[in-house]
């Protein structure tokens, strides 16, 4: 019980906020995505994945393997053969629908997909006709066109009224969330009052509607406008929720609706719950479960120095942090996220002990320091001065054995330094880099680099970098 | 000129960073080179590799190992009454030797060498000073291969 509740009180805001924000985008996942396929399939990944969890923990190795090659497999089959799905539910939701939206709505139902493809139609001017028989039987009142017997869909509808298909001339039966028939002949009406702009298609819906219960959505390829039979009258229906509201009350779904209404949202509650539940699980198997120790090397940065002075020793480069987490997190660590930022603005010149503390260390979320080796780092400070030196050339090899080298003459004679004042109080010349003997001819000019020891002395800006050489050999007096 | 000087020749060993040095005095050479602060003046400061008849032979900056010893030469004109001047050898920033030589009236020539060791190749320089530790003149030399 302690344990757990020092685990609940080690948590960070930041970990709360991580907690929430994946159980949300988990959630939306579950919103956005419930009833189809593509969710079911998604869930079975799921469950394979633990099992792999578990085969790994078992030690079964070839079963792991396995499982990991299907999951790995079904996450690319699943884009692939869902893509229209997914496609589907993004593709109709609004960023308000994707973010926030909890409605049971975001299901596409049969309503929605007729609404849908009508107005769809109805934009693009193609014509359509179709029937959604009431309890009246209607198979007395019309001419049967061909059996269907398709799922409904978007897709399926506009394809059976597209212009070049034989069947597009007749009206489309539905029931259910199926196409039970297509171009199926319809009575006409008699009526001599209807308009003169509605055609053969509009009198046949309306036909249909005096005769039976039936609802039936007439779509003008001239104008493009929607009109809803029923009832024996026409009615043109303009707005979408319009149509949806009176396919409801036909179909009968309104009164059903309730009772789905609570199932939905219990759902949807119990959704978010079990998002919560399993991402502070996962969170916590992740970030604090299975603790590892790894001892990971940092190098340290020397920050907010006097300007004026320059770190001239330190007794280490790096530390040695002894670090713990979750081994999936310690792996994950990348070297750039372990720093240790040494403070210098209360230095002063010459030997100082810095102490290693937990603040002058950045770690990444979820891990913790356990140690620091060592804890104390000595840094020497000098302040920085310009010093004028001489340059001497600093020969190696051989020359020829019987040949002197009399003269050597280097110019510029002397360079300016730049470097801690303690340092260059030590030093009275600086050396060439080194200037083999075996190359030189009997006289010549050759240049050469200068050999700055140690390396935190700079050459000034108003000095040369390089140094020219006059030498002149001679033949040795015997 | 040279036939008229007095020359007397001091030679004792000295260890210096555990290595045998001999150090030998010379007097009186001419030369006209100027380089002192004082009473005395330096004429001429010379590296070389052997003396003969009271003269730096073979002056050089560079010096084989294999040579096994580098000379100092050095002569003051005018020398006003006997005095010590030194000769510290450097290799690199590392004191390796100081060597006191006695010069006299009127005028003196004096050297000091160093014999060599497989550690000492390198950079060295020698600081020709007086007796209060002021510098007449650096001379600067390479030991090699």
């Amino acid at each position: 019980m302690e344990k757990f509740i020092s685990l609940i009180s080690s948590l960070r805001w930041q970990d709360i906020v991580d907690i929430g924000l994946v159980s949300y985008i988990l959630f939306r996942f579950y919103v956005l995505f419930r009833g189809t396929n593509a969710f079911r399939v998604l869930i079975g990944m799921t469950i394979l994945w633990f099992f792999q969890q578990v085969a790994v923990s078992m030690g079964l190795i070839v079963t792991s393997w396995v499982v990991q090659g299907v999951v790995a497999l079904g996450a690319f089959i699943i884009i692939v053969i869902f893509r229209n799905e997914i496609r589907s539910v993004l593709q109709a939701s609004h960023l308000k629908t994707i973010l926030w939206d909890v409605s049971p709505k975001t299901v596409i139902t049969t309503i929605e997909i007729i609404v849908q493809s009508v107005y769809e139609m109805a934009a693009r001017k193609c014509g359509a006709l179709i029937v959604i028989p009431g309890k009246d039987d209607v198979d007395e009142m019309i001419q049967p066109g061909i059996p269907w017997k398709g799922e409904i869909s978007k897709e399926m509808i506009s394809s059976i009224f597209w212009p070049d298909n034989p069947v597009h001339d007749g009206a489309a039966i539905i029931q259910g969330d199926q196409i039970v028939q297509v171009a199926a002949i319809l009575p006409l009406s008699r009526r001599d009052d209807l308009p003169t702009y509605y055609g053969t298609r509009h009198r046949a819906a309306l036909g249909l509607a005096e005769s039976t219960d039936s609802l039936v959505i007439a779509v003008s390829e001239e104008r493009g406008d929607m009109v809803v039979a029923l009832d024996g009258k026409l009615m043109i229906v303009r707005q979408k929720r319009k149509l949806e509201q009176i396919l409801q009350e036909h179909m009968g779904v309104a009164s059903k609706k309730g009772r789905e209404l609570i199932k939905e949202r219990l759902m949807i509650a119990a959704a978010a719950v079990f998002s919560v539940i399993f991402i502070t699980g996962v969170w916590f198997s992740v970030s604090r479960g299975g603790d590892t120790l790894v001892t990971f090397q940092s190098p340290v940065v020397y920050m907010n120095r006097d300007p004026a002075m320059e770190i001239v020793k330190t007794s280490v480069n790096t530390v040695s942090l002894e670090l713990e987490g979750s081994g999936a997190l310690i792996k994950s660590i990348k070297p750039d996220q372990v720093q240790v930022k040494l403070d210098m603005s209360n230095s002063k010149m010459g030997p100082n002990s810095v102490t290693i503390t937990r603040e002058s260390i950045s770690l990444p979320p979820g891990i913790v320091l356990k140690d620091v080796k060592p804890a104390v780092v000595e840094v020497d400070l000098d302040v920085l001065i310009k010093k004028e030196l001489p340059v001497q050339i600093d020969w190696v090899g051989k020359l020829p054995d019987n040949f002197i080298l009399t003269e050597a003459k280097i110019e510029p004679k002397t360079i300016e330094i730049i470097g801690g004042k303690r340092i260059l109080e030590t030093i009275s010349t600086i050396y060439t880099e080194k200037v083999p003997l075996n190359n030189l001819d009997v006289k010549g000019t050759i240049t050469a680099n200068l050999a700055l020891t140690p390396a935190s002395l700079k050459i000034a800006p108003n000095s040369k970098e390089k140094v020219t050489i006059k030498y002149l050999t001679r033949v040795r007096n015997q | 000129m040279y036939h008229r000087t007095l020359f007397t020749l001091f030679l004792s060993t000295i260890l210096v960073s555990a290595l045998p040095l001999s150090v030998q005095s010379q007097s009186d050479t001419g030369g006209n080179t100027e380089t002192s602060g004082g009473n005395i003046a330096l004429v001429q400061a010379v590296m070389c590799e052997d003396i003969q008849d009271q003269l730096p032979q073979n002056p050089t900056t560079v010096f084989s190992i294999e040579r096994r010893k580098a000379i100092c030469f050095t002569t003051f004109d005018p020398v006003p009454q006997k005095t010590v001047i030194y000769h510290h050898w450097f290799h690199r920033e590392r004191p390796s030797a100081k060597i006191q030589l006695t010069i006299k009236p009127p005028r003196w020539s004096t050297y000091s060498s160093i014999q060599f060791r497989e550690e000492d190749l390198g950079p060295w320089r020698v600081e020709i000073t007086d007796s209060q530790g002021q510098i007449f003149q650096v001379l600067r030399f390479s030991i090699t291969e």
